[in-house]
């Protein structure tokens, strides 16, 4: 089971697997982000192209008026997806 | 060991148990487990968007020998789209240039030591091998 949801402090915490089948509920959740914020990966198990896909798209819009999203805590499997996807070049990861 | 799956993203939680039950049967260690969830994953959704009136189910088949783990994803009454031609992702470009897609192949590239596809009789089927001893993919 996925979800993403906000906490205080400008936070998203994603847990689950974030996978295809759940990109359009994911997107409409990240849709509500208008400012930079920090994204937990803490409880993430998993994640694909469609979960890439989501973060991708929120990156570009909130690049638009100067804000970005940061992502924390990724497990070594899902840091090695987004080096794969030369995605590290693009977020902040911590 | 293989099965049937509808040819829908629902479909992708009962993959998942699928994949599941063949890593814990056969010892399959979970970062192998994480690479081959995605590399079926990706497989089986550009299917599912792309083989538009295709037949009901898509086949995937899974087999371990030794070291050699071989999956295979069937998808029958389909137009033939070779995955080992398609464009390369350019992981290179800043944020602005990224498209939105098109990355999940280029996973699945990362994920696995090979890459066979066979289309026959309007029948395609994907054939990915890995190495389990190779730590590096």
């Amino acid at each position: 089971m996925f979800s993403a949801e906000f906490r205080e402090g400008d936070v998203v915490a994603l847990s689950g697997r974030f996978d295809a089948s759940q990109v359009e509920k994911a997107q409409a959740e990240f849709d509500k982000v208008d400012k930079s914020c920090m994204v937990d990966f803490e409880n993430l198990e998993y994640i694909s192209s469609g979960g890439l896909s989501v973060l991708l798209s929120t990156q570009k819009r909130l690049s638009e008026a100067g804000h970005k999203l940061k992502l924390k805590n990724m497990n070594k499997h899902i840091r090695e997806v987004f080096q794969y996807a030369g995605f590290d070049m693009i977020f902040e990861i911590e | 060991m293989e099965r049937r799956f509808k040819r829908k993203m629902d479909a992708l939680d009962d993959i998942f148990t699928f994949i599941s039950e063949f890593g814990a049967e056969n010892g399959v260690s979970e970062g192998h487990m994480f690479k081959l969830s995605l590399a079926i994953e990706e497989l089986f959704v550009n299917m599912v968007r792309h083989n538009v009136g295709g037949g009901r189910e898509i086949l995937i088949g899974l087999e371990k020998a030794g070291e050699s783990l071989t999956v295979s994803l069937t998808d029958s009454d389909v137009e033939p789209f070779d995955i080992t031609e398609a464009d390369e992702y350019d992981t290179g470009r800043p944020l602005n240039e990224r498209p939105i897609g098109r990355l999940g192949v280029h996973l699945v590239k990362r994920m696995v030591d090979k890459i066979n596809y066979e289309y026959k009789n309007r029948q395609s089927k994907i054939t990915l091998i890995k190495d389990l001893g190779n730590a590096n993919v």
